[in-house]
């Protein structure tokens, strides 16, 4: 009966344990920026960008891309699909194209080079990491959320610090 | 003659048991035109804070089963959800997996948290609450040394955005824009302008269901027994400190998963205060709603929530417009709020003692009535 | 040679039981910061000086435990309402003209009768809840602090220099006392050692006027109704078989502790140079709270002495930590330790079992 217990919790604790890695796998959520920018030189090779890109996500227009434009979709998950409608030349009949990508897990922002992309070039040559600037610590100020918190104590302006030490 | 007398004692104890919700009834019906909102805005404002509030308040229910009454230490939870929500945030994970993934990773600091608590509260037998309640600061400060000062050096976090500038620690607000109303906004309905989120309600209806389930199990009973009489409960063979400590794990763990529902709602939280008001309100609501210390179901949860963020919503605007000054409204609300959880302590308090009296003088009586007869 | 070493071993921890383990380590710690203070290049006298102002400031808040421990209250958790009482007086004692030692002497005079009030109430209140009244007492502090803060908006106060500068409407959150009673004690006498080079400062006025109270305090303690207190507090049944009029010595018990509440926060507003309002007075119960504790009190039993070496350890903690720790680990982690320490004095009390009734 108590080794029946005892195999039971195991296997509870085997079940949360691979929810928890299955959700680390399906939730880890990436932002892809999509640049139509020309890609110069890579290989001897440049690779000029469209003059519109329509990208469309989960069945809605997410952006229109001029030269040098860059779109943003946050994606959740290790594969991203894209539908893109391409006019390469100003009056020119677009084309469209369905592309999958398979987004490595480490990195949280990808940015994707559509013109080489479309190319067929190998990754290296059209993806490459977003690295997001560091943002400075925010001031102090009250957050613009809905909460409905009872504003006690820190938010009358009364924590100077000065009193005899309160425990927050 | 005397069905008069017992019917007038019914009406007057059914006033006394329901005085707190029948008051807020009154105040609502008074704010209400004062403030001036629109019925839907109203109506969508109270949805959305049940949808909110309601699961963090249903952890309260199981600690009152088991008499150790209203649990203040249920804040413990609502860090262990913090601190997994901080995780979750770091590893990016987002949307429903993200929100199911710090649920799932805020079952092991809740655990040992309750477990903690639990074994506190069996060294302070009839003071379990002031004990939780000193808890709550204590475990707050232990909670701030994890998140500003181990979070970086020793337990690494990766990402920038939710670290400190310093290096170590994490910023004094965490953003939760990756996970913000996921769970609300999954089969959301949106009708007249009410947003009815359906996921959050479904996952409330199923801990109801839970707890409906559980009073019916061999521990909930024994729980029930512990509540009421642990001497009796012990001479019956059940292992009292032990259901005990269990009743407040599971709270626990139920009030962290209601912080992270709670958070993913408002979208973002102050790293080291989102958890400090949410068990004093939290209570303030299951009274509100005409529980007791010793004795409160789910439908003083639901009530409780109508009436108490009615009110909440309604204080401010109203008190406004009576006095002038939006500041009135305000520390009104936080007076009714504390007011009620006063009124409901002093309440059980005497109640408590007039019966320990009572079974003093039966006693006594017992007693002469056997010298009697020897 | 065996024996004495077990012997040695049993008195340690004897030591440790009597003194308790969380008092011996707060004992050790801050002996650690006295020494580590040069080392941090903190000077030695400017830290017995903040320590000894911190005492002044404090000391009387946390002899307003003593008479409710004593009669079996508790800790007093509901100290704010002592404190609104002391608020009431100070504004009042302003709005009245009074200015310079004298505003200070009428604060505590205008305070007095509030607090007899607020007291008597309160402990009328505590009597019908024996055995709860820690939980009661920490909410009716809350709610009574909350239903203040209406108050001081609605109070219709004129007095220029403490009503809110824009409106004319209610108090301020804050106001300085300056032209008032700020360090009128503290001044009384004052030894200041910084002409001869050391930053040694002593506000001989704070510590009379807190050895008097204390003295007063130890008096009381030994009159009939003293003694009548201490009996109510360790043996109610015992007491009340006596023919000890229960009720009356706890209420006039909870109507001190009020009292001395008000005088404190008055002490403390003239140490500290401002009067804080609203919702300043919600932290104040438990560092006092702490304070004894720390000082070797317990749930049901304290004296003066754990009043003195409470406040003094316990102020040291908070103002040797900052400079002391900061200096050594450029961490300002000092803060968080003063939480973890006071509330867990407080947690590690609770938990103890107490000797008597509940």
């Amino acid at each position: 009966m108590k080794k029946r217990q005892l195999l039971m919790q195991l296997a509870a604790l085997a079940v949360c344990i691979a929810l928890g890695a299955v959700m680390m796998i399906i939730g880890r959520g990436h932002t892809v920026y999509l640049d139509n920018k020309t890609l110069e030189d890579y290989q001897g090779q440049t690779y000029k960008a469209a003059h519109k890109i329509v990208v469309t996500v989960d069945g809605k227009e997410l952006t229109k891309l001029g030269p040098r434009e860059r779109g943003m979709s946050p994606c959740i998950g290790q594969s991203f699909k894209m539908s893109l409608e391409i006019t390469q030349e100003k009056g020119g009949e677009p084309e469209t194209r369905v592309i999958q990508l398979d987004l490595p897990y480490g990195m949280d922002g990808i940015i994707v080079n559509l013109p080489a992309l479309l190319a067929g070039l190998p990754e290296e040559a059209w993806m490459s990491e977003f690295i997001p600037a560091p943002e400075p610590e925010e001031p102090d100020e009250e957050v613009p959320g809905e909460g409905d918190e009872f504003d006690i104590g820190g938010d009358l302006g009364l924590d100077d610090g000065l009193d005899i030490g309160g425990e927050m | 003659m005397k069905m008069k007398k017992n019917l007038f004692g019914q009406s007057s104890d059914f006033l006394q048991n329901n005085l707190v919700p029948i008051m807020f009834i009154i105040i609502c019906i008074i704010c209400y035109p004062l403030a001036g909102f629109s019925p839907s805005y109203l109506l969508n404002e109270i949805v959305t804070r049940m949808g909110r509030n309601i699961f963090l308040i249903l952890s309260l229910l199981i600690p009152i089963m088991a008499g150790m009454g209203l649990n203040f230490g249920m804040t413990l939870g609502a860090m262990a959800g913090q601190i997994a929500l901080i995780f979750v945030t770091d590893w990016q994970i987002w949307g429903i997996p993200g929100v199911v993934l710090a649920m799932l990773l805020s079952i092991p600091f809740s655990v040992l948290l309750g477990m903690m608590c639990g074994k506190l509260m069996n060294m302070a037998k009839g003071r379990e609450m002031i004990l939780g309640y000193m808890m709550n600061y204590f475990v707050g400060g232990l909670y701030q040394l994890v998140v500003l000062f181990i979070m970086g050096p020793i337990i690494p976090i990766k990402h920038a955005s939710i670290r400190l500038p310093r290096g170590y620690g994490i910023r004094t607000t965490v953003n939760l824009t990756s996970l913000r109303q996921c769970l609300d906004n999954e089969f959301a309905i949106l009708y007249k302008g009410v947003k009815i989120p359906v996921l959050t309600f479904i996952i409330i209806g199923a801990l109801c269901l839970f707890i409906l389930w559980f009073r019916r199990t061999k521990l909930g009973q024994d729980m029930r027994a512990v509540g009421q009489d642990m001497e009796v409960a012990r001479a019956a063979g059940i292992k009292v400190e032990r259901t005990r400590i269990i009743a407040i794990i599971m709270s626990t763990v139920f009030a962290g998963f209601g912080q992270i529902i709670y958070l993913q709602n408002i979208g973002n939280f102050p790293t080291c205060t989102a958890h400090t008001q949410i068990g004093m309100f939290c209570i303030a609501a299951l009274l509100v709603g005409g529980a007791s210390v010793e004795k409160a179901s789910i439908g003083n949860v639901f009530l409780g929530v109508i009436l108490f963020h009615t009110m909440f919503i309604l204080a401010p605007r109203a008190g406004a417009a009576i006095t002038g000054d939006a500041m009135i409204g305000e520390y009104f609300r936080v007076f009714v709020s504390y007011g009620v959880i006063t009124l409901a302590l002093i309440m059980y308090e005497t109640k408590k003692r007039r019966a320990k009296s009572q079974g003093g003088q039966l006693l006594a009586q017992a007693q002469r009535e056997g010298g009697v007869r020897s | 040679m065996d024996k004495s070493e077990r012997l040695q071993q049993t008195r340690l921890n004897q030591l440790v039981n009597t003194y308790g383990l969380p008092r011996l380590i707060i004992t050790g710690f801050l002996i650690f910061l006295f020494i580590m203070a040069p080392v941090a290049g903190a000077d030695f006298p400017t830290q017995i000086t903040n320590v000894l102002n911190r005492f002044g400031w404090n000391a009387v808040l946390v002899l307003a435990m003593v008479p409710m421990v004593h009669s079996g209250c508790g800790l007093n958790f509901g100290i704010p309402l002592g404190i609104l009482a002391g608020l009431l007086g100070a504004t009042l004692s302003i709005q009245f003209g009074f200015t310079g030692a004298l505003s200070f002497v009428m604060a505590i005079v205008i305070s007095t009768p509030f607090a007899i009030l607020f007291g008597g109430g309160y402990g009328a209140l505590l009597n019908k809840i024996k055995g709860g009244e820690m939980m009661v007492a920490t909410y009716v502090g809350f709610s009574s602090v909350s239903f203040m803060c209406i108050m001081w908006l609605m109070i219709p106060y004129t007095h220029p220099s403490i009503v809110m500068a824009y409106t004319g409407v209610g108090l301020r959150n804050m106001f300085s006392l300056d032209n008032f009673y700020a360090n009128v004690l503290s001044d009384f006498l004052k030894i200041d050692l910084n002409p001869i080079d050391v930053n040694l400062v002593i506000p001989t006025g704070s510590l009379l006027f807190i050895a008097l109270l204390c003295f007063l305090m130890w008096a009381f303690l030994h009159t009939k109704t003293g003694t009548a207190m201490t009996a109510v507090g360790s043996n109610p049944t015992f007491a009340k078989a006596s023919g000890i009029n229960v009720d009356r010595i706890r209420m006039l018990s909870v109507i001190l502790s009020t009292w001395l509440g008000a005088v404190g926060i008055l002490v403390y507003q003239q140490g500290f140079g401002f009067v804080q309002l609203y919702m300043a007075p919600f932290n104040m119960a438990i560092p006092a709270v702490a304070a004894i504790l720390i000082g070797g009190a317990s749930v049901n039993k304290a004296s003066i002495g754990n009043v003195v070496i409470g406040t003094i350890l316990f102020q040291g903690l908070v103002t040797m930590t900052p400079t002391v720790i900061n200096s050594l680990i450029h961490i300002d982690i000092s803060e968080v330790i003063r939480v973890i320490v006071s509330n867990g004095m407080v947690v590690y009390a609770l938990t103890r079992k107490t000797e008597g009734g509940k």
